[in-house]
């Protein structure tokens, strides 16, 4: 009851990029609890400084390697809409996929590489490759095929290639998409498989829940993750995607190289969680399933239970991607000619759901086509005030079990996040002189 | 000479003759297909995709007999010695091939089926059948028109000519003739539609807009060696090599070992390479043959125009174009080229940069595989330098000449030439040393008796020992030119072979003594009667123990006793670091020994040791075929010899 | 031979590189099976201090950085430098164009920063202008046969052999239509190879992500940019993103 911990997470492992968990108990009372952020601040906004349109996808694409297809997307969205050009539907298609492949890829890696070794206490995927072989070899079926997917349609899956502004530079053929489609259905059942591996574990994910304002986008067509208009649980849509700050209000602290967020309440989760809290009436029928499988019912506000919302999205992906491959073959493949694009002075804005939640890239190009101001709103970003507040409500819990125990508990906290850290440490709005 | 076959078929039956084809599982059916604006050789899916009106392809069908990449053995890292080589190949057809690719089809098959046949590509030859077509539309960079390239009557199976709405078939071989009556309904052709083959043909001359104005490149090339126009151009030059690479006629290539990531075992594979590279004429102690940039521009021309013309009586370029329209800075079509040195004319002798020579078959077994052999012994000789005994594992002799040399496989590191420092010997056992340098010489090192290695040789020319017999000797080592001129010597010094000799002078010179190779066998040799050994070392440290002179070899000449020598009656052999030849040639001259009685051996990057891949070249020459021994009268005006 | 030990560390990176040992998906078994990881923060909770290969992935910014990575080239025999971030800078150089206090305030703008050592940073440095690297992984992120064929080579005790031509060579070998005929301007023919010329098989003209291995400024270039009307600004332009700092690319 009256005891001290002190705990020194520093560069917490199984997560992307460098966070740090300080917890400072002195005799059972809670002194500092504090979740800091010490990554090496990049500069992105200045990388953009002055740069023609056609280089904002391939820098911004390097803020992140793991959802640098989400940023590319992003970055052209915004660039499209400063410049007023429109895609093609088969534009529009394809880049659906590509955002599905990234989600997938992203969710399992996550999922069986960097939360799974805590479900099955121990330290590293490693391990499990000698103690539950089969398992570890369903997982990474699921991940390869989902880099395959990226592969195919982005010509790469981290920094991808065939993406530019106003469509693609090389198209996946009609027999490539079909064996995708094959291969997609084939590994549906393997996805219930490894939510059967999950679930025997999930017992371990705590029993947590602090009610919570989520953001996210929503399409009345779709679970939303390429195209869909700014929400939250607590006010509702957003008219107007350009007027994204007024949801979205950063601030800095010092302890943290990354800014805060806050909306209706003192901080906001993004993420799938957020989506599924959001949109899951909309889940393709096998992901719905995988929810009933875990009792995840909207409105969750157990933060732990992001993992298995990630999960369910998995398996929506690999629907929806049939559907839109389905799609793609009936109308058929062109080859697509890009119009010649004129620069103009503009200002552009361009959202989509990352894996890790919703994203913002902002452009103002001048008349030659060069960029003047950038701002970009990172997922992680977002979500770091609520991983502070999370954490200052889950510690007072926790004080009573054993150090390591505690500092399990913190870290599985975290993860589930699955912060992308070293995306999310740049501020706001940079006026480039 | 029998008169080809001709007969005809519509159009429509044409694409009905490809459709049938394509239906038989049995072959591949490449064709050529668009790629954007451009032709590619590629597998056919619908007859409909086939462009016979295409103007040049962007690689050409070399890439199907020499593959940009092929695995030419499998071996395992874990058994001691198991290599299996890939010589796999399924049939195949290729349709539309112009009449200069069909040339230089001809040409490589010169070069890969001489007396050491390469079996992978020959495997993929036999399996091919050519189905060549007359050109329809020229590219704006080809002149094979000028080069006589542009109309062929043999080489290929069938030739296709478009003639008004029809497709005049010409059946060039027996299989053409199978296919033919297989897969075709065809009519004989009248006379009026053999006369519109010639029209057709006329037509399509007249759309060339380049045209090479001189076809005697060889003279010419040689007469300007040292223009400097080859400095002008290479100034420009990326070193890109996108020339070799997009080449008909060009075919280096280079070998590596690759590993599986378990390390469980790998495979040896072939890949393009590109004499424009700076690393093509690279050595494992890092020296670079060729550097400067100019050297190896002009080197790719004179291949073409006058080494391999020297070497197989063709100019090796075909006129296609394909590299004038790779090279991003536009220097490198040789039409332009040739008609710029034309006006500077001149005529050089055309073999100036070549030596003919018979060359010995020393590989037996597939091509590039390597036999099994035992390490018998290891003897660390100096600090940098190991002796090991190697003993070939089908029990037969090596059966070499001094001087030759043996490529030694460590699977999984890669392959490299050691000279054999052992005399001829009936038994099969040989001895090589290794200086640590690089991959493989590093991990020979690691190795211990009884592990097994690759050998192939023995390769190479050596000393024709039978010439220097009723002979006076004299042989000049410097460092570890002792390795092979040990060969020579202990077979000269054997009981049995000493009295063929007349007076032996033995010259060795060696930067420190610790760096003295074989000092307890030189003692005995100079016991031998009539042997005169003088040893040198450059710089002696103080308190270091040495009993033979300090200074340069070259100091060593004069206390040659001149009464002992008949400079008439005396061969002499140098082999030694490339600085070393210059001065001792000198010596011996001054000796009054005549540059055709000097023997010199030189090293360069030896990788498949046949006369193939093209690292080793001296200017004209392979150092694997015509060397590394060779006649210095010979030798001596070729450029590149003595940089 | 015993396994060697093999760390991981990141410095200032988007981790992609990294990403790329997962995504040698059932292939990372044969990985662990011939080398020993004994730190990969991204993955693993187990750390050593004990390692005989650091693989370094990301830039150096902050006196910290230079701190941390002296101490792991200290404790480690083979060092190699994983990605442009660490191998020529990469991207994470762009901002060098200006001085810090200007990218501080342009960023940051009134926050305070001072005494605040996370934002204390210098220009950019590739991991060689801090430490000696022994090998080098190039690309962004690099090509997966490529980080196999080092981490062999290293297992084996034997020199990676990495590429010392153009692009063009591999881009010929893949019979790809040459950008610059289609009206793009490619760094390909300046940029080392080993990528198998990735991007261009995509379509997409060469960045230089795996750095130049000629001068942008020789007069060979100059004939080119003219031969296709490009403007040597343009050229200038699109060397600064991964090369920034190399001569020409100012």
């Amino acid at each position: 009851m009256n005891k001290d911990v002190k705990i020194n997470v520093h560069h917490i492992t199984r997560v992307e990029g460098h966070g740090n968990i300080l917890l400072d108990v002195k005799k059972g009372d809670i002194k500092k609890i504090q979740w800091q952020v010490p990554e090496a601040p990049r500069f992105f906004e200045a990388m953009l400084r002055g740069r023609h349109y056609d280089e904002l996808r391939p820098i911004t694409s390097r803020i992140c390697g793991i959802c640098s297809i989400g940023h590319s997307l992003a970055s052209l969205k915004a660039t499209e809409d400063a410049l007023d050009i429109e895609i093609s539907e088969q534009t529009n298609m394809l880049r659906h996929l590509a955002i599905n492949g990234e989600n997938m890829q992203s969710h399992i890696l996550h999922i069986g590489y960097l939360v799974a070794p805590d479900l099955f206490g121990v330290g590293s995927v490693f391990p499990l490759a000698v103690s539950n072989k089969d398992a570890l070899l369903e997982i990474v079926k699921l991940h390869r095929l989902s880099n395959e997917m990226s592969e195919l349609i982005c010509g790469r899956t981290t920094h991808p290639i065939r993406l530019e502004v106003g469509g693609f530079t090389m198209l996946p053929t009609k027999k490539q998409l079909e064996r995708l489609r094959d291969r997609l259905n084939e590994n549906l059942e393997r996805t219930k498989k490894v939510a059967e591996i999950i679930k025997k574990v999930s017992n371990k994910l705590p029993d947590f829940k602090r009610e919570t304002e989520y953001i996210g986008l929503t399409n009345k067509d779709e679970y939303a993750f390429y195209d869909g208009d700014i929400a939250s649980t607590d006010t509702g849509v957003l008219d107007d995607y350009k007027k994204y700050r007024s949801y979205m209000d950063e601030y800095f602290v010092p302890q943290s190289t990354a800014k805060y967020a806050k909306h209706n309440r003192k901080s906001y989760m993004v993420g799938a969680l957020a989506r599924f809290n959001l949109n899951s009436k909309q889940l393709e029928p096998n992901a719905k399933e995988v929810a009933d499988m875990f009792g995840l019912k909207p409105i969750c506000f157990n933060p732990f239970m992001n993992n298995i919302a990630q999960l369910v999205e998995f398996v929506h992906n690999i629907e929806d991607s049939v559907k839109w491959i389905d799609k793609i073959l009936d109308i058929g493949l062109k080859d697509e000619k890009l119009k010649k694009i004129t620069p103009k002075k503009g200002q552009g804005v361009g959202v989509i759901e990352v894996p890790r939640g919703i994203l913002v890239h902002d452009y103002t190009i001048d008349s030659k086509g060069n960029c003047v101001k950038a701002n970009c709103i990172i997922p992680t970003n977002q979500n770091h005030a609520n991983i502070q507040h999370d954490m200052e409500e889950f510690a007072p819990k926790l004080i009573d079990k054993p150090e390591k125990e505690i500092e399990l508990s913190l870290e599985m906290l975290v993860r589930a996040y699955d912060p992308c850290i070293s995306c999310s440490t740049h501020y706001l709005d940079v006026e480039f002189v | 000479m029998m008169e080809n076959k001709i007969v005809t078929f519509s159009e429509n039956e044409m694409l009905n003759f490809v459709d049938r084809l394509l239906n038989e599982k049995k072959f591949d059916v490449f064709g050529v297909k668009s790629k954007g604006e451009k032709f590619v050789f590629d597998l056919l899916e619908d007859s409909d995709e086939l462009r016979l009106d295409h103007d040049v392809t962007i690689l050409p069908p070399k890439k199907f007999f020499l593959p940009q990449y092929e695995n030419l053995m499998d071996y395992d890292l874990e058994k001691p010695f198991n290599v299996k080589d890939k010589i796999i190949d399924k049939k195949r057809i290729i349709i539309g091939i112009h009449p200069y690719d069909i040339i230089a089809i001809e040409q490589m098959d010169k070069v890969y089926l001489d007396d050491q046949k390469d079996d992978f590509y020959n495997i993929r030859r036999k399996n091919t059948i050519l189905i060549a077509s007359d050109i329809q539309n020229v590219s704006d960079r080809s002149f094979s028109s000028s080069m006589n390239t542009n109309i062929v009557d043999s080489g290929f199976d069938i030739l296709l000519t478009k003639i008004n709405d029809k497709y005049a078939v010409t059946i060039g071989s027996d299989k053409g003739k199978k296919i033919v009556e297989k897969y075709a309904k065809t009519d004989n052709a009248t006379e009026n539609e053999i006369k519109e083959i010639k029209k057709a043909r006329d037509e399509t001359s007249k759309k060339y807009k380049k045209e090479v104005k001189n076809n005697d490149w060889s003279q010419l090339l040689v007469a300007n060696y040292d223009n400097s126009i080859w400095e002008e151009r290479s100034d420009r030059c990326l070193e890109c090599s996108s020339c070799t690479m997009v080449c008909p006629t060009c075919y280096c290539y280079d070998i590596k070992d690759e590993v599986s990531l378990d390390l469980k075992d790998g495979r040896r594979v072939r890949t393009w390479d590109g004499c424009l590279i700076r690393d093509f004429t690279k050595v494992a102690g890092g020296e670079v043959f060729r550097d400067d940039i100019k050297e190896r521009y002009r080197h790719r021309f004179f291949r073409k125009g006058n080494y391999l013309y020297n070497r197989y009586g063709f100019i090796a370029c075909v006129g296609c174009g394909r590299c004038a329209t790779a090279c991003l800075p536009d220097i490198a079509d040789p039409c332009d080229l040739i008609n710029e040195l034309s006006v500077f004319g001149g005529k050089g002798k055309d073999d100036k940069f070549f030596i003919k020579k018979e060359s010995k078959i020393g590989e037996t077994g597939t091509i590039h595989v390597p036999r099994s052999a035992t390490i018998k012994r290891i003897e660390k000789l100096t600090s940098n330098e190991t002796l090991f005994e190697l003993e070939l594992d089908d029990k037969k002799p090596l059966n070499h000449e001094p001087g030759q040399f043996v490529e030694v496989s460590v699977f999984g590191f890669g392959e490299a030439p050691f000279g054999i420092s052992s005399p001829p010997s009936d038994k099969p056992i040989f001895e090589i040393v290794v200086r640590k340098v690089g991959d493989v010489t590093s991990q020979l090192f690691k190795m211990k008796k009884g592990d097994k290695i690759g050998i192939r040789g023995p390769l190479g020319n050596g000393f024709d020992m039978k010439k220097f017999e009723k002979k006076n000797l004299l042989m000049a080592s410097g460092g570890t030119g002792m390795i092979p001129m040990r060969s020579v010597i202990k077979h000269v010094l054997s009981d049995e072979n000493r009295p063929k000799f007349k007076n032996i002078t033995i010259l060795y010179g060696c930067k420190q003594p610790c760096e003295v190779l074989f000092a307890d066998e030189i003692d005995e040799w100079k016991k031998v009667p009539n042997v005169n050994c003088i040893m040198t070392v450059d710089q002696c440290a103080d308190g270091e123990c040495w009993a033979g002179e300090v200074g340069l070899i070259t100091a060593l000449f004069p206390k040659i006793k001149l009464d002992r020598y008949d400079s008439k009656d005396t061969e002499s052999i140098i082999i030694g670091p490339p600085v070393m030849y210059k001065y001792v040639i000198k010596c011996l001259q001054t000796l009054g020994i005549s540059d055709e009685n000097i023997w010199v051996s030189l090293e360069r990057r030896m990788k498949c040791g046949v006369g193939k891949c093209g690292h080793c070249q001296i200017n004209g020459i392979y150092c694997c075929k015509e060397g590394p021994v060779f006649n210095y009268n010979k030798i001596k005006d070729l450029p590149e010899a003595f940089e | 031979m015993s396994k060697p030990r093999v760390a991981f560390f990141d410095f200032a990176s988007c981790e992609g590189c990294q990403l790329q040992i997962a995504n040698l998906e059932e292939e990372v078994l044969d990985l662990i099976s011939i080398v020993d990881v004994v730190s990969f923060r991204e993955v693993m909770k187990e750390h050593s201090e004990e390692y005989d290969i650091a693989i370094i992935e990301g830039s150096i910014m902050r006196p910290m950085d230079e701190e941390r990575i002296r101490k792991i080239r200290s404790k480690s025999k083979i060092l190699v430098a994983f990605g442009a971030c660490a191998c020529i800078g990469g991207v994470n150089k762009i901002r060098n164009q200006w001085s810090v206090d200007e990218v501080k305030k342009e960023v940051y703008k009134n926050a305070d920063l001072k005494d605040n050592k996370y934002f204390d940073v210098f220009k950019t440095k590739a991991v060689n202008e801090v430490v000696p690297v022994d090998y080098y992984i190039y690309g962004c992120p690099p090509n997966r046969d490529e980080i196999k064929k080092v981490i062999t080579a290293l297992a084996m005790g034997k020199k990676p052999d990495i590429p010392n031509y153009p692009v063009c060579v591999e881009c010929k070998k893949n019979e790809n239509v040459c950008l610059f005929e289609l009206g793009k301007f490619c760094l390909g023919p300046i940029t080392r190879a080993g990528c198998n010329s990735i991007c261009p098989s995509n379509g997409s003209p060469c960045e230089g992500c795996r750095g130049m291995l000629k001068e942008p400024q020789t007069k060979c270039v100059e004939d080119v940019l003219k031969r296709y009307n490009l403007t040597y600004e343009e050229m200038k332009r699109r060397c600064t993103m991964y090369n920034y700092g190399k001569e020409g690319c100012k």
